[in-house]
Protein backbone atom coordinates (compact mmCIF):
# COMPACT_ATOMS: atom_id res chain seq x y z
CA UNK A 1 0.00 0.00 0.00
CA UNK A 2 1.57 2.95 -1.35
CA UNK A 3 0.75 6.68 -1.31
CA UNK A 4 1.84 7.98 -5.46
CA UNK A 5 1.03 11.04 -7.56
CA UNK A 6 -0.05 11.32 -10.99
CA UNK A 7 -0.91 13.86 -13.27
CA UNK A 8 -4.07 15.17 -13.21
CA UNK A 9 -6.59 15.18 -16.03
CA UNK A 10 -6.95 18.06 -17.61
CA UNK A 11 -10.45 19.63 -17.22
CA UNK A 12 -11.42 16.92 -14.49
CA UNK A 13 -13.31 19.57 -12.74
CA UNK A 14 -15.31 20.51 -15.98
CA UNK A 15 -16.17 16.92 -16.44
CA UNK A 16 -16.71 16.35 -12.40
CA UNK A 17 -19.36 19.05 -13.17
CA UNK A 18 -21.02 17.43 -16.18
CA UNK A 19 -22.06 14.75 -13.94
CA UNK A 20 -23.35 16.49 -11.54
CA UNK A 21 -20.26 15.86 -8.94
CA UNK A 22 -20.23 19.68 -8.22
CA UNK A 23 -19.19 19.01 -4.35
CA UNK A 24 -15.40 17.80 -5.85
CA UNK A 25 -14.82 21.10 -3.94
CA UNK A 26 -15.90 22.58 -0.31
CA UNK A 27 -15.50 25.85 1.22
CA UNK A 28 -13.02 26.10 -1.34
CA UNK A 29 -11.27 23.00 -0.02
CA UNK A 30 -10.06 20.06 -2.51
CA UNK A 31 -12.92 17.21 -1.64
CA UNK A 32 -11.89 14.78 -4.60
CA UNK A 33 -7.85 14.57 -4.98
CA UNK A 34 -6.83 13.89 -9.11
CA UNK A 35 -3.36 14.08 -8.97
CA UNK A 36 -2.78 10.91 -6.26
CA UNK A 37 -3.67 7.44 -5.79
CA UNK A 38 -3.04 4.72 -3.47
CA UNK A 39 -1.65 1.50 -4.72
CA UNK A 40 -2.38 -1.88 -3.05
CA UNK A 41 -1.12 -5.40 -4.45
CA UNK A 42 -3.33 -7.77 -4.90
CA UNK A 43 -2.81 -9.86 -2.01
CA UNK A 44 -3.53 -6.81 0.04
CA UNK A 45 -6.87 -6.49 -1.89
CA UNK A 46 -8.09 -10.35 -2.11
CA UNK A 47 -6.63 -11.63 1.16
CA UNK A 48 -6.57 -9.08 3.34
CA UNK A 49 -9.42 -6.18 2.54
CA UNK A 50 -11.79 -8.00 0.12
CA UNK A 51 -12.11 -11.26 2.69
CA UNK A 52 -12.29 -8.85 6.11
CA UNK A 53 -15.11 -7.15 4.37
CA UNK A 54 -16.91 -10.35 4.05
CA UNK A 55 -16.75 -11.76 7.14
CA UNK A 56 -17.24 -8.72 9.31
CA UNK A 57 -20.55 -8.28 7.24
CA UNK A 58 -21.14 -12.17 8.22
CA UNK A 59 -20.68 -11.25 11.42
CA UNK A 60 -22.45 -8.24 11.79
CA UNK A 61 -25.46 -9.70 10.20
CA UNK A 62 -25.50 -13.22 12.60
CA UNK A 63 -25.71 -10.24 15.26
CA UNK A 64 -29.15 -8.71 13.88
CA UNK A 65 -31.96 -11.80 15.00
CA UNK A 66 -30.05 -11.81 18.52
CA UNK A 67 -30.45 -8.53 19.45
CA UNK A 68 -33.86 -8.62 17.82
CA UNK A 69 -34.68 -11.40 20.22
CA UNK A 70 -33.06 -9.48 23.07
CA UNK A 71 -34.48 -7.04 24.92
CA UNK A 72 -31.94 -6.13 27.10
CA UNK A 73 -29.47 -5.72 23.71
CA UNK A 74 -32.79 -3.46 22.07
CA UNK A 75 -32.44 -1.54 25.11
CA UNK A 76 -28.55 -1.03 25.64
CA UNK A 77 -28.37 0.17 22.07
CA UNK A 78 -31.10 2.76 22.86
CA UNK A 79 -33.70 1.40 20.35
CA UNK A 80 -37.11 3.47 21.25
CA UNK A 81 -39.09 0.57 22.71
CA UNK A 82 -42.58 1.75 20.58
CA UNK A 83 -40.00 0.51 17.59
CA UNK A 84 -38.75 -2.97 18.18
CA UNK A 85 -42.10 -4.77 17.16
CA UNK A 86 -41.33 -2.56 13.71
CA UNK A 87 -37.61 -3.13 13.35
CA UNK A 88 -38.16 -7.17 13.89
CA UNK A 89 -41.08 -7.18 11.39
CA UNK A 90 -38.58 -5.84 8.65
CA UNK A 91 -36.72 -8.31 9.76
CA UNK A 92 -39.06 -11.15 9.89
CA UNK A 93 -40.14 -10.03 6.51
CA UNK A 94 -36.84 -10.09 4.93
CA UNK A 95 -36.73 -6.66 4.15
CA UNK A 96 -33.34 -5.93 1.89
CA UNK A 97 -30.32 -3.85 2.47
CA UNK A 98 -29.05 -2.46 -0.94
CA UNK A 99 -25.76 -1.23 0.65
CA UNK A 100 -23.28 -0.64 3.64
CA UNK A 101 -20.01 0.75 4.33
CA UNK A 102 -17.72 -0.36 6.77
CA UNK A 103 -14.36 1.84 8.18
CA UNK A 104 -11.35 -0.14 8.37
CA UNK A 105 -7.77 1.06 9.52
CA UNK A 106 -5.46 -0.72 7.24
CA UNK A 107 -1.69 -0.10 6.76
CA UNK A 108 -1.29 -3.01 4.04
CA UNK A 109 0.60 -4.77 6.79
CA UNK A 110 -1.48 -5.97 9.19
CA UNK A 111 -5.03 -7.71 9.02
CA UNK A 112 -7.64 -4.38 8.91
CA UNK A 113 -9.76 -3.56 11.92
CA UNK A 114 -12.92 -2.79 11.89
CA UNK A 115 -13.77 1.06 13.30
CA UNK A 116 -17.42 1.01 12.38
CA UNK A 117 -20.13 0.33 10.09
CA UNK A 118 -22.10 2.87 8.07
CA UNK A 119 -24.42 0.52 7.39
CA UNK A 120 -27.85 2.98 7.63
CA UNK A 121 -27.02 6.05 5.30
CA UNK A 122 -23.30 5.42 3.77
CA UNK A 123 -22.24 8.40 1.14
CA UNK A 124 -19.65 8.84 -0.95
CA UNK A 125 -20.65 6.10 -3.29
CA UNK A 126 -20.60 8.32 -6.79
CA UNK A 127 -16.99 9.08 -5.69
CA UNK A 128 -16.17 5.71 -5.07
CA UNK A 129 -18.41 3.80 -7.76
CA UNK A 130 -18.34 5.86 -10.61
CA UNK A 131 -16.04 8.85 -10.55
CA UNK A 132 -13.13 6.69 -9.36
CA UNK A 133 -13.85 4.18 -11.59
CA UNK A 134 -13.97 7.20 -14.45
CA UNK A 135 -10.26 8.54 -12.98
CA UNK A 136 -9.12 4.95 -13.71
CA UNK A 137 -10.28 4.82 -17.29
CA UNK A 138 -9.34 8.01 -18.13
CA UNK A 139 -5.66 7.42 -16.52
CA UNK A 140 -5.17 4.26 -19.06
CA UNK A 141 -6.48 6.49 -21.87
CA UNK A 142 -4.07 9.22 -21.04
CA UNK A 143 -1.24 6.69 -21.20
CA UNK A 144 -0.35 7.24 -17.66
CA UNK A 145 -1.31 3.81 -15.69
CA UNK A 146 -0.20 0.08 -17.43
CA UNK A 147 -2.89 -2.22 -18.71
CA UNK A 148 -2.69 -4.43 -15.90
CA UNK A 149 -3.90 -1.89 -13.85
CA UNK A 150 -7.21 -2.64 -11.29
CA UNK A 151 -9.28 -1.38 -9.23
CA UNK A 152 -11.46 -3.08 -6.34
CA UNK A 153 -14.69 -1.54 -7.60
CA UNK A 154 -17.72 -3.13 -8.93
CA UNK A 155 -19.66 -1.08 -7.11
CA UNK A 156 -21.78 0.28 -9.78
CA UNK A 157 -22.26 -3.48 -11.50
CA UNK A 158 -23.31 -4.64 -7.99
CA UNK A 159 -25.81 -1.42 -7.14
CA UNK A 160 -27.37 -2.50 -10.41
CA UNK A 161 -27.48 -6.31 -9.56
CA UNK A 162 -28.93 -5.60 -6.67
CA UNK A 163 -31.36 -3.13 -7.37
CA UNK A 164 -32.65 -5.53 -10.27
CA UNK A 165 -32.82 -8.38 -7.86
CA UNK A 166 -35.44 -6.63 -5.30
CA UNK A 167 -38.46 -7.05 -5.10
CA UNK A 168 -40.10 -3.82 -4.32
CA UNK A 169 -43.51 -2.04 -4.94
CA UNK A 170 -43.26 0.36 -8.02
CA UNK A 171 -42.26 2.82 -7.92
CA UNK A 172 -39.47 3.15 -6.07
CA UNK A 173 -39.01 6.98 -4.35
CA UNK A 174 -35.74 8.54 -3.60
CA UNK A 175 -35.69 11.06 -0.60
CA UNK A 176 -33.03 12.86 1.24
CA UNK A 177 -32.80 16.77 2.57
CA UNK A 178 -33.34 19.46 0.14
CA UNK A 179 -30.00 21.44 0.93
CA UNK A 180 -27.30 18.64 0.63
CA UNK A 181 -25.77 19.22 -2.69
CA UNK A 182 -23.19 16.09 -1.46
CA UNK A 183 -26.28 13.81 -0.03
CA UNK A 184 -28.46 14.47 -3.24
CA UNK A 185 -25.23 13.34 -5.74
CA UNK A 186 -25.33 10.33 -4.27
CA UNK A 187 -29.16 10.01 -4.52
CA UNK A 188 -29.12 10.70 -8.20
CA UNK A 189 -26.64 8.25 -8.46
CA UNK A 190 -28.18 5.46 -6.85
CA UNK A 191 -31.36 6.62 -8.87
CA UNK A 192 -29.11 6.51 -11.91
CA UNK A 193 -28.17 2.58 -11.19
CA UNK A 194 -32.50 1.73 -10.44
CA UNK A 195 -33.10 3.36 -13.44
CA UNK A 196 -30.27 1.11 -15.35
CA UNK A 197 -31.72 -1.60 -13.49
CA UNK A 198 -35.22 -1.04 -15.00
CA UNK A 199 -37.07 0.55 -11.97
CA UNK A 200 -39.50 3.48 -12.06
CA UNK A 201 -37.91 6.62 -9.91
CA UNK A 202 -38.87 9.64 -8.03
CA UNK A 203 -37.63 11.78 -6.16
CA UNK A 204 -39.24 13.74 -3.32
CA UNK A 205 -37.30 15.93 -0.84
CA UNK A 206 -37.06 14.73 2.63
CA UNK A 207 -38.68 17.34 3.72
CA UNK A 208 -41.58 17.22 1.30
CA UNK A 209 -42.47 13.70 2.55
CA UNK A 210 -45.92 13.99 3.50
CA UNK A 211 -49.04 11.77 4.76
CA UNK A 212 -52.25 10.79 4.27
CA UNK A 213 -54.70 8.57 6.08
CA UNK A 214 -51.81 7.18 7.50
CA UNK A 215 -49.76 6.75 4.30
CA UNK A 216 -46.92 8.44 3.47
CA UNK A 217 -47.14 10.59 -0.04
CA UNK A 218 -44.98 12.37 -2.08
CA UNK A 219 -45.57 15.68 -2.91
CA UNK A 220 -47.91 15.04 -5.63
CA UNK A 221 -50.25 13.33 -3.30
CA UNK A 222 -49.01 9.76 -4.98
CA UNK A 223 -48.30 6.85 -2.20
CA UNK A 224 -44.88 6.42 -1.32
CA UNK A 225 -44.45 2.56 -1.44
CA UNK A 226 -41.24 1.79 -1.91
CA UNK A 227 -38.56 4.68 -0.68
CA UNK A 228 -34.68 5.05 -0.64
CA UNK A 229 -34.06 7.81 2.09
CA UNK A 230 -30.70 8.96 2.84
CA UNK A 231 -32.06 9.74 6.18
CA UNK A 232 -30.53 8.34 9.49
CA UNK A 233 -33.32 5.81 11.11
CA UNK A 234 -32.85 7.18 14.29
CA UNK A 235 -33.49 10.55 13.54
CA UNK A 236 -36.83 9.52 11.67
CA UNK A 237 -37.87 7.79 14.83
CA UNK A 238 -38.23 10.92 16.79
CA UNK A 239 -39.69 13.20 14.69
CA UNK A 240 -43.47 13.66 14.19
CA UNK A 241 -43.75 11.05 11.13
CA UNK A 242 -42.36 8.82 13.08
CA UNK A 243 -45.97 6.68 14.29
CA UNK A 244 -46.59 7.04 10.37
CA UNK A 245 -44.32 4.07 10.08
CA UNK A 246 -46.04 1.78 12.20
CA UNK A 247 -49.59 2.54 9.51
CA UNK A 248 -47.74 3.14 6.29
CA UNK A 249 -47.05 0.36 3.88
CA UNK A 250 -43.91 1.90 2.63
CA UNK A 251 -40.73 -0.68 2.26
CA UNK A 252 -38.03 1.31 3.32
CA UNK A 253 -34.06 0.74 1.86
CA UNK A 254 -32.17 0.91 3.98
CA UNK A 255 -34.48 -1.53 5.78
CA UNK A 256 -35.52 -0.65 9.49
CA UNK A 257 -33.18 -3.36 11.01
CA UNK A 258 -30.20 -1.57 9.87
CA UNK A 259 -30.18 0.55 12.27
CA UNK A 260 -29.13 -2.26 14.96
CA UNK A 261 -26.06 -2.13 12.71
CA UNK A 262 -25.47 1.39 11.89
CA UNK A 263 -25.42 1.72 15.96
CA UNK A 264 -21.50 1.94 17.43
CA UNK A 265 -23.20 -0.28 20.16
CA UNK A 266 -22.89 -3.09 17.38
CA UNK A 267 -19.20 -2.53 18.13
CA UNK A 268 -18.89 -4.05 21.74
CA UNK A 269 -21.30 -6.75 20.94
CA UNK A 270 -19.06 -8.20 17.74
CA UNK A 271 -15.95 -8.01 19.75
CA UNK A 272 -18.12 -9.74 22.91
CA UNK A 273 -19.16 -12.63 20.50
CA UNK A 274 -15.71 -12.66 18.56
CA UNK A 275 -13.27 -11.78 21.30
CA UNK A 276 -9.42 -11.23 19.65
CA UNK A 277 -11.20 -11.73 16.31
CA UNK A 278 -7.96 -10.16 14.02
CA UNK A 279 -10.43 -7.60 12.35
CA UNK A 280 -12.21 -6.31 15.36
CA UNK A 281 -10.91 -3.81 17.73
CA UNK A 282 -11.24 -4.39 21.68
CA UNK A 283 -14.59 -2.58 22.89
CA UNK A 284 -16.42 -1.96 25.78
CA UNK A 285 -19.64 0.29 26.26
CA UNK A 286 -19.00 3.31 27.93
CA UNK A 287 -20.85 5.98 29.90
CA UNK A 288 -18.67 9.15 29.03
CA UNK A 289 -18.14 9.48 32.67
CA UNK A 290 -14.30 8.91 33.24
CA UNK A 291 -11.88 10.23 31.19
CA UNK A 292 -10.61 8.27 28.60
CA UNK A 293 -7.41 6.57 29.29
CA UNK A 294 -4.70 6.50 27.04
CA UNK A 295 -4.89 4.04 24.21
CA UNK A 296 -8.41 4.29 23.19
CA UNK A 297 -10.96 5.89 21.23
CA UNK A 298 -14.17 6.89 22.41
CA UNK A 299 -17.22 7.26 20.38
CA UNK A 300 -21.00 7.98 21.07
CA UNK A 301 -23.47 5.23 20.17
CA UNK A 302 -25.24 7.71 17.55
CA UNK A 303 -23.02 9.51 15.43
CA UNK A 304 -22.11 10.45 12.21
CA UNK A 305 -18.93 11.89 10.24
CA UNK A 306 -16.25 11.48 13.15
CA UNK A 307 -18.91 13.63 15.46
CA UNK A 308 -17.99 13.94 18.88
CA UNK A 309 -15.24 11.13 18.58
CA UNK A 310 -12.32 11.37 20.59
CA UNK A 311 -8.83 10.11 20.47
CA UNK A 312 -6.14 9.52 23.51
CA UNK A 313 -2.97 7.87 21.96
CA UNK A 314 -0.56 5.76 23.87
CA UNK A 315 1.28 9.21 24.92
CA UNK A 316 -1.39 10.43 26.37
CA UNK A 317 -2.11 12.68 23.35
CA UNK A 318 -5.85 13.95 23.17
CA UNK A 319 -7.99 14.74 19.94
CA UNK A 320 -11.24 15.32 19.43
CA UNK A 321 -13.78 16.47 17.19
CA UNK A 322 -17.30 18.37 18.44
CA UNK A 323 -20.20 17.73 17.48
CA UNK A 324 -24.00 17.88 18.07
CA UNK A 325 -23.98 13.58 19.28
CA UNK A 326 -23.06 13.92 23.33
CA UNK A 327 -26.45 13.04 24.81
CA UNK A 328 -26.54 9.36 24.33
CA UNK A 329 -24.64 6.42 25.39
CA UNK A 330 -20.62 5.78 23.94
CA UNK A 331 -18.57 2.74 22.92
CA UNK A 332 -14.96 2.92 24.24
CA UNK A 333 -12.90 1.24 21.29
CA UNK A 334 -9.11 0.20 21.46
CA UNK A 335 -7.11 2.85 19.26
CA UNK A 336 -5.55 1.71 15.81
CA UNK A 337 -4.20 4.94 14.56
CA UNK A 338 -5.16 5.58 10.65
CA UNK A 339 -1.90 4.79 8.85
CA UNK A 340 0.20 7.98 7.95
CA UNK A 341 1.23 8.93 4.32
CA UNK A 342 3.79 11.58 3.02
CA UNK A 343 2.16 13.33 -0.13
CA UNK A 344 5.44 13.57 -2.31
CA UNK A 345 4.24 16.96 -3.53
CA UNK A 346 4.28 19.02 -0.78
CA UNK A 347 5.52 16.73 1.93
CA UNK A 348 2.61 17.08 4.20
CA UNK A 349 1.40 14.02 6.11
CA UNK A 350 -1.86 12.39 6.20
CA UNK A 351 -4.00 9.84 7.81
CA UNK A 352 -5.80 7.28 5.67
CA UNK A 353 -9.23 5.53 5.66
CA UNK A 354 -10.34 2.61 3.83
CA UNK A 355 -14.23 2.63 3.57
CA UNK A 356 -15.02 -0.68 1.93
CA UNK A 357 -18.68 -1.26 0.44
CA UNK A 358 -20.94 -4.13 1.00
CA UNK A 359 -23.87 -4.28 -2.03
CA UNK A 360 -26.42 -7.06 -2.31
CA UNK A 361 -24.50 -8.69 0.99
CA UNK A 362 -21.33 -9.10 -0.70
CA UNK A 363 -17.95 -7.05 -0.62
CA UNK A 364 -17.77 -4.41 -3.70
CA UNK A 365 -15.18 -2.43 -3.39
CA UNK A 366 -13.35 0.62 -1.18
CA UNK A 367 -13.01 4.18 -0.99
CA UNK A 368 -10.01 5.74 0.54
CA UNK A 369 -10.41 9.08 2.58
CA UNK A 370 -7.61 11.14 3.64
CA UNK A 371 -6.91 13.99 6.34
CA UNK A 372 -4.40 15.80 8.00
CA UNK A 373 -6.21 14.93 11.24
CA UNK A 374 -6.51 11.52 12.48
CA UNK A 375 -10.24 11.89 12.97
CA UNK A 376 -11.86 10.95 9.57
CA UNK A 377 -14.64 14.04 8.92
CA UNK A 378 -16.95 14.82 6.51
CA UNK A 379 -14.51 17.01 4.52
CA UNK A 380 -12.07 13.98 4.26
CA UNK A 381 -10.81 14.25 0.85
CA UNK A 382 -11.26 11.08 -1.68
CA UNK A 383 -8.43 9.86 -3.34
CA UNK A 384 -8.58 7.04 -6.04
CA UNK A 385 -6.78 3.96 -5.80
CA UNK A 386 -5.64 0.79 -8.08
CA UNK A 387 -4.22 -2.61 -7.99
CA UNK A 388 -0.69 -3.46 -9.22
CA UNK A 389 1.81 -5.90 -8.25
CA UNK B 1 -1.64 -9.86 -18.08
CA UNK B 2 -2.27 -10.49 -14.55
CA UNK B 3 -4.44 -13.70 -13.34
CA UNK B 4 -6.07 -12.45 -11.56
CA UNK B 5 -10.17 -12.00 -12.08
CA UNK B 6 -10.78 -8.33 -12.92
CA UNK B 7 -12.19 -6.30 -9.82
CA UNK B 8 -13.62 -3.36 -11.36
CA UNK B 9 -17.21 -3.05 -12.77
CA UNK B 10 -17.25 -4.02 -16.74
CA UNK B 11 -18.47 -0.62 -17.60
CA UNK B 12 -20.20 2.35 -16.06
CA UNK B 13 -22.39 4.93 -17.69
CA UNK B 14 -24.78 7.27 -16.35
CA UNK B 15 -28.14 7.68 -18.06
CA UNK B 16 -30.48 10.03 -15.54
CA UNK B 17 -27.17 11.95 -14.46
CA UNK B 18 -25.85 13.54 -17.46
CA UNK B 19 -28.88 14.68 -19.55
CA UNK B 20 -29.67 16.82 -16.08
CA UNK B 21 -26.10 18.06 -16.27
CA UNK B 22 -26.53 18.63 -20.11
CA UNK B 23 -29.66 20.90 -19.63
CA UNK B 24 -28.19 22.62 -17.01
CA UNK B 25 -24.71 23.45 -18.71
CA UNK B 26 -26.72 24.09 -21.90
CA UNK B 27 -29.53 26.25 -19.86
CA UNK B 28 -29.01 30.09 -21.24
CA UNK B 29 -27.72 29.63 -24.65
CA UNK B 30 -29.49 30.20 -27.77
CA UNK B 31 -28.13 27.46 -29.81
CA UNK B 32 -29.71 25.39 -31.10
CA UNK B 33 -28.11 21.76 -31.92
CA UNK B 34 -28.93 19.32 -34.20
CA UNK B 35 -30.99 16.23 -33.64
CA UNK B 36 -33.11 13.13 -34.88
CA UNK B 37 -36.53 11.83 -34.51
CA UNK B 38 -37.16 8.11 -34.66
CA UNK B 39 -40.54 6.74 -34.69
CA UNK B 40 -38.78 3.94 -33.00
CA UNK B 41 -35.73 1.68 -32.99
CA UNK B 42 -35.78 -0.12 -36.37
CA UNK B 43 -36.37 3.21 -37.86
CA UNK B 44 -32.55 4.17 -36.45
CA UNK B 45 -31.64 0.81 -37.48
CA UNK B 46 -32.76 1.10 -40.80
CA UNK B 47 -30.71 4.40 -41.38
CA UNK B 48 -27.67 3.27 -39.52
CA UNK B 49 -27.40 -0.66 -39.92
CA UNK B 50 -23.90 -0.09 -38.70
CA UNK B 51 -24.81 1.48 -35.51
CA UNK B 52 -27.55 -0.62 -34.20
CA UNK B 53 -26.09 -1.28 -31.07
CA UNK B 54 -26.33 3.04 -30.34
CA UNK B 55 -29.78 2.82 -31.95
CA UNK B 56 -30.95 0.57 -28.44
CA UNK B 57 -29.12 2.31 -26.28
CA UNK B 58 -30.38 5.57 -27.19
CA UNK B 59 -33.87 4.12 -27.45
CA UNK B 60 -33.70 2.75 -24.25
CA UNK B 61 -32.72 5.62 -22.39
CA UNK B 62 -35.72 7.22 -23.96
CA UNK B 63 -38.09 4.29 -22.72
CA UNK B 64 -36.51 4.54 -18.96
CA UNK B 65 -37.35 8.62 -19.63
CA UNK B 66 -40.70 7.58 -20.82
CA UNK B 67 -41.99 6.04 -17.17
CA UNK B 68 -40.78 8.97 -15.23
CA UNK B 69 -41.63 11.93 -17.38
CA UNK B 70 -44.49 11.02 -19.45
CA UNK B 71 -47.45 13.53 -18.35
CA UNK B 72 -49.45 11.56 -16.19
CA UNK B 73 -53.39 11.50 -15.72
CA UNK B 74 -55.52 10.06 -13.65
CA UNK B 75 -57.99 8.23 -15.71
CA UNK B 76 -57.78 7.10 -18.59
CA UNK B 77 -60.38 9.22 -19.54
CA UNK B 78 -59.05 11.77 -19.54
CA UNK B 79 -55.69 10.67 -20.91
CA UNK B 80 -58.00 9.63 -23.95
CA UNK B 81 -59.44 13.28 -24.01
CA UNK B 82 -55.78 14.14 -24.72
CA UNK B 83 -54.33 11.73 -26.59
CA UNK B 84 -56.96 9.84 -28.54
CA UNK B 85 -58.45 6.67 -27.97
CA UNK B 86 -56.67 4.36 -27.09
CA UNK B 87 -53.05 5.91 -27.23
CA UNK B 88 -52.63 5.44 -23.41
CA UNK B 89 -51.31 3.14 -20.87
CA UNK B 90 -51.38 2.03 -17.70
CA UNK B 91 -48.14 4.24 -15.87
CA UNK B 92 -46.40 2.33 -13.33
CA UNK B 93 -47.48 3.91 -10.31
CA UNK B 94 -50.57 4.55 -8.44
CA UNK B 95 -52.55 7.27 -6.92
CA UNK B 96 -54.64 6.37 -3.58
CA UNK B 97 -57.76 5.74 -6.26
CA UNK B 98 -55.83 3.52 -8.88
CA UNK B 99 -53.24 3.53 -11.45
CA UNK B 100 -51.92 6.54 -13.38
CA UNK B 101 -52.65 6.70 -17.12
CA UNK B 102 -50.08 7.78 -19.28
CA UNK B 103 -49.75 8.12 -23.17
CA UNK B 104 -47.42 5.80 -25.33
CA UNK B 105 -44.49 7.15 -26.51
CA UNK B 106 -44.48 7.43 -30.39
CA UNK B 107 -41.26 8.29 -30.82
CA UNK B 108 -38.02 9.48 -29.24
CA UNK B 109 -35.71 11.86 -29.84
CA UNK B 110 -31.72 11.23 -30.01
CA UNK B 111 -28.69 13.23 -31.26
CA UNK B 112 -27.31 13.01 -34.46
CA UNK B 113 -25.22 9.88 -35.23
CA UNK B 114 -22.38 11.96 -36.68
CA UNK B 115 -22.90 15.12 -34.90
CA UNK B 116 -21.67 13.28 -31.61
CA UNK B 117 -18.07 14.86 -30.49
CA UNK B 118 -17.55 11.90 -28.79
CA UNK B 119 -17.00 7.90 -30.24
CA UNK B 120 -20.26 6.50 -29.52
CA UNK B 121 -19.88 3.02 -28.39
CA UNK B 122 -17.14 2.80 -26.38
CA UNK B 123 -16.49 -0.36 -24.17
CA UNK B 124 -16.68 0.91 -20.99
CA UNK B 125 -18.92 3.14 -21.56
CA UNK B 126 -16.54 6.31 -21.25
CA UNK B 127 -17.72 8.39 -24.28
CA UNK B 128 -21.66 7.70 -23.15
CA UNK B 129 -20.67 9.21 -20.07
CA UNK B 130 -18.92 12.20 -21.12
CA UNK B 131 -20.91 12.87 -24.02
CA UNK B 132 -23.38 15.34 -21.56
CA UNK B 133 -20.46 17.75 -21.05
CA UNK B 134 -20.84 18.58 -24.85
CA UNK B 135 -23.92 20.47 -25.04
CA UNK B 136 -26.35 18.35 -26.70
CA UNK B 137 -29.70 16.72 -26.46
CA UNK B 138 -30.42 13.12 -24.09
CA UNK B 139 -32.61 10.99 -25.83
CA UNK B 140 -35.44 11.28 -24.54
CA UNK B 141 -39.45 10.30 -25.65
CA UNK B 142 -42.28 12.18 -27.63
CA UNK B 143 -45.12 12.01 -27.53
CA UNK B 144 -48.20 12.92 -30.08
CA UNK B 145 -51.53 14.46 -29.27
CA UNK B 146 -54.87 13.70 -30.70
CA UNK B 147 -55.45 16.26 -33.77
CA UNK B 148 -51.70 16.93 -33.62
CA UNK B 149 -49.36 15.69 -36.09
CA UNK B 150 -46.67 17.22 -33.84
CA UNK B 151 -44.11 15.62 -32.05
CA UNK B 152 -43.72 16.80 -28.84
CA UNK B 153 -41.38 16.48 -25.63
CA UNK B 154 -42.67 15.25 -21.86
CA UNK B 155 -42.99 19.48 -21.46
CA UNK B 156 -45.34 20.11 -24.81
CA UNK B 157 -42.48 21.17 -26.65
CA UNK B 158 -42.82 20.45 -30.14
CA UNK B 159 -40.08 19.35 -31.94
CA UNK B 160 -41.21 18.41 -35.40
CA UNK B 161 -43.94 17.19 -37.75
CA UNK B 162 -42.89 13.75 -39.02
CA UNK B 163 -38.76 11.58 -38.23
CA UNK B 164 -36.02 13.22 -39.20
CA UNK B 165 -33.42 15.66 -38.90
CA UNK B 166 -34.22 18.92 -36.37
CA UNK B 167 -32.58 21.36 -34.80
CA UNK B 168 -33.67 21.38 -31.03
CA UNK B 169 -33.38 24.19 -28.79
CA UNK B 170 -31.44 22.68 -25.90
CA UNK B 171 -33.23 24.89 -23.78
CA UNK B 172 -36.60 23.91 -24.27
CA UNK B 173 -36.01 20.21 -23.59
CA UNK B 174 -36.33 19.86 -20.29
CA UNK B 175 -34.97 17.11 -17.71
CA UNK B 176 -37.03 15.70 -15.84
CA UNK B 177 -34.69 14.57 -13.29
CA UNK B 178 -37.00 15.60 -10.41
CA UNK B 179 -39.98 13.41 -11.26
CA UNK B 180 -41.50 16.95 -11.75
CA UNK B 181 -44.91 15.88 -12.68
CA UNK B 182 -48.52 17.64 -12.29
CA UNK B 183 -51.38 15.53 -10.99
CA UNK B 184 -53.06 15.67 -13.87
CA UNK B 185 -50.86 17.80 -16.87
CA UNK B 186 -49.31 16.92 -19.70
CA UNK B 187 -50.28 18.16 -23.41
CA UNK B 188 -53.11 19.07 -25.16
CA UNK B 189 -56.08 21.30 -24.38
CA UNK B 190 -56.53 19.65 -20.83
CA UNK B 191 -52.64 19.81 -20.04
CA UNK B 192 -52.10 22.99 -21.55
CA UNK B 193 -54.76 24.90 -19.15
CA UNK B 194 -53.29 23.15 -16.07
CA UNK B 195 -49.89 23.88 -16.42
CA UNK B 196 -49.89 26.97 -18.88
CA UNK B 197 -47.31 25.80 -20.68
CA UNK B 198 -49.15 24.94 -24.52
CA UNK B 199 -48.51 26.81 -27.15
Amino acid sequence: MQRRRIAERPDWRDYAESVGFDYHTIDGEPYWIDDAYYQFSWTQIEDQLESATSELHAMAMELVPEVLRSDELLAKLQIPTAYWDYLANSWQRQQPSLYGRMDLSYDGRLPPKLLELNYDTPTSLFEAGFFQWMWLEQQFEAGLLPEATDQFNSIQEKLIWAFGGMKLPRPLHFSCVDQSSEDRGNVNYLMDCAAQAGLATRFVATESIGEAGGQFVDDDGAPIKALFKLYPWEFMLQEDFAPVLLTSPTQFIEPPWKLLLSNKGILPLLWQRHPGHPNLLECQFDDGSAPLPPGWARKPIYSREGANVELRDLAGNRSAEDGPYNDGGFVRQRLNPLPVFTDAGSGKQVHALVGSWVIGGEAAGIGLREDDSPITRNTSRFVPHVILD
Amino acid sequence: MSQHPRKRSRSAHLILMVPATTLLVAGCSDNTVPAVVYRDVAECTQQHPELAAQCQIDYNQARQQHAQVAPRYMSRAECEADFGYNQCEVAPYQHSGGSYFMPLMMGYLAAQMFNRPQPMIVTGGVADSIRGANGYVPAQPLYRARDDDTFRTANNEPVARRSGNVSVNPDSVRSLENGHITRSGGFGGTAARMSGSGS
